[in-house]
């Protein structure tokens, strides 16, 4: 079951002695984190995409040139999107707009962040930039996002900055059985630090290469200390509904919503699922007659090399 | 008798409800005699059984078509208008109860309405340029203490309106300016109409920029107007729920148990 997030006021940056000075960057870049809370983030590859995810109830849109599906086909290296059409992404809608950037490749990221875009997602469907290290994220102005398929994972990624988590999944594919396994494993883990005692929980964030303290407070509080969205292979309404129920505070689509037959209709139908995900009713009313989902993969059948999830631990 | 249950609402669709929850939760705490509920809100019967309710922040343009989508668009704005039930916006939720906004999406979006101001979406820019800012707030508990308030992709008030029977038709004429259709007050809600807006908080330009905190008193009428209050509809474009200080929500709550208890009087 969802477990909510409660407020910490410096977000997970360490409390400051003095509450009256400056801004608390970190506190604001998890504040928008929590207002994506509830909401669909869609991929889109240009400004029409973008207008008709937002027409759609879309809480964001991720603007890139080719979705994970067509990044999938067309083989090759994927980097980030040309400025030109981030630009016209963002000219054509009023909500956020975040951009990929390549594992490890800071300066895509200082670009993006000179464009303005809203949210970075340090991007493991992007081909990695650097074979060992993340981008460290702390020192940028605009907020991070980063995919995870463990808790280890997911905190090494807070600790270098990001104000938001998402499952990877595996992208591209339209099965939805990776962003399974890595919230249940996320879950499971969660669970097993929360019955854990001081010594142990020493010996585990060892274990996970997890910074002890965030280890400690994601046990305290029972879930991830921000936001955590599903991501990679959610292609329906019952999907994202799903994903909600096991604890996911929100969900990307990627390739899902404009690789299926009527890309309006579903990515309507996935904003009302994520929202109403406890009603079964509903979930029914909004799965009808969407027409065809898109074709998908089984990632069963997947060669190993073939995954994108394994880019970035 | 005055009644001891009373029930607040927050509206679930979408963004930062549950943070609203938890402060609610805080505030409670500081008004005994009085068995509160604060259930999320996502259905007309839901909504029904609400005294009181909370628009979180989140994407006002989500909120708006989930809404419309879920058949809850009329009946938030006769809870809102017609009934004049107390009612809260905090950034998203302040575009919704605003009569009139700019800066919306392509073809404009759906308000709820009832506070007769005109909103700009995203005044300050971008998240890059979203900040947190401490405020001398002289309406809640130890008004001496800072309010840290965190401003994230948030609008401002840009003009008080007159009140006017029906929509703000003015309002209306302007280019990229979207109004609130006009719901007519019941019996029920008349007392607690009003014609006049109240600023409660305006943010001191200087203090954006310096990261500091000053009063609006001390500089004047500069600055944006970031807290209204019109009868017992009231809205702030920052975010209250994410600064674990609940004395905002202490003081709101504290007003609707008078609302409430005045309306059963009269009834």
């Amino acid at each position: 079951m969802a477990t909510d997030l409660p407020i910490h006021a410096n977000g997970t940056a360490a409390p400051r002695a003095d509450e009256d000075a400056g801004d608390n960057q970190q506190a604001v870049k998890e504040g928008l984190a929590r207002m994506l809370k509830g909401g669909v983030i869609m991929d889109v590859v240009n400004a029409e995409q973008a207008r008709i995810a937002e027409e759609a109830g879309a809480a964001a849109v991720m603007a890139l040139e080719r979705v994970p599906a067509d990044i999938r086909a067309d083989g090759g290296v994927a980097r980030m999107s040309d400025p030109k059409m981030i630009q016209e992404i963002m000219a054509a809608v009023t909500i956020p707009v975040m951009a990929k950037a390549r594992i490890g490749h800071f300066v895509e990221c200082q670009i993006l962040e000179a464009l303005g875009v809203d949210y970075i997602d340090e991007s493991e469907v992007l081909t990695p930039a650097d074979p060992t290290h993340h981008v460290e994220k702390a020192p940028f102005r605009v907020p991070f996002v980063c995919g995870c398929r463990n808790l280890g994972e997911a905190l090494r990624r807070i600790a270098e900055g990001a104000a938001m988590i998402r499952t990877k999944g595996e992208a591209g594919t339209g099965d939805v059985v990776e962003a399974v396994r890595h919230m249940r494993t996320v879950n499971a883990e969660i669970a097993r630090a929360a019955g854990m005692n001081i010594e142990e929980l020493r010996m585990y964030a060892r274990e996970l290469g997890a910074p002890f303290e965030l280890l400690k407070r994601t046990a305290e509080l029972k879930r991830l200390p921000v936001v955590n969205f599903a991501a990679g292979g959610v292609a329906t309404p019952a999907d994202a509904a799903l994903m909600m129920q096991l604890g996911c505070d929100g969900v990307f689509v990627g390739s899902g919503i404009f690789k299926s037959g009527d890309a309006a209709k579903r990515a309507r139908a996935i904003v009302q699922a994520v929202t109403h995900y406890k009603d079964a009713k509903v979930l029914a009313e909004v799965s009808r007659d969407l027409g065809e989902a898109m074709v998908g993969i089984n990632t069963g059948a997947m060669a190993e090399g073939d995954r994108l999830a394994k880019r970035g631990v | 008798m005055p009644r001891t249950r009373i029930t607040i609402g927050v509206l679930a669709l979408q963004g930062a409800f549950t943070e609203h929850i938890e402060l609610l939760h805080a505030a409670a705490a500081t008004i005994p005699d009085h068995d509160f509920s604060f259930p999320e809100v996502r259905t007309p019967a839901e909504l029904a059984r609400c005294d009181a309710l909370i628009l979180p922040g989140g994407e006002s343009t989500t909120m708006s078509l989930v809404a419309q989508r879920s058949g809850l668009l009329e009946p938030l704005r006769d809870f809102v208008k017609a009934a004049r039930k107390p009612t809260w916006g905090t950034c998203a939720g302040l575009i919704l109860l605003s009569e009139s906004a700019n800066r919306t999406k392509a073809g404009g979006q759906d308000l709820i309405g009832g506070l007769d101001v005109r909103v700009s979406r995203n005044h300050f820019g971008r998240q890059v340029d979203s900040f947190e800012a401490g405020l001398h707030l002289d309406f809640i508990a130890d008004p001496q203490r800072p309010f840290r308030s965190v401003f994230i992709r948030a609008p401002v008030v840009e003009r008080l309106l007159p009140h006017v029977e029906g929509v703000q038709a003015e309002e209306a004429s302007k280019e990229d300016t979207v109004v609130a259709p006009s719901v007519p007050v019941r019996e029920e809600g008349r007392k607690a109409l009003s014609d006049h807006v109240e600023v409660l908080a305006r943010l001191p330009r200087e203090a954006r920029a310096l990261g500091k905190s000053a009063t609006a008193g001390e500089l004047g009428e500069a600055g944006d107007i970031i807290a209204v209050r019109q009868g017992n509809v009231f809205g702030t474009s920052f975010h209250p729920e994410l600064t674990g200080d609940a004395r905002i929500h202490a003081w709101w709550l504290k007003g609707v148990v008078e609302a409430v208890e005045q309306r059963d009087r009269a009834s």
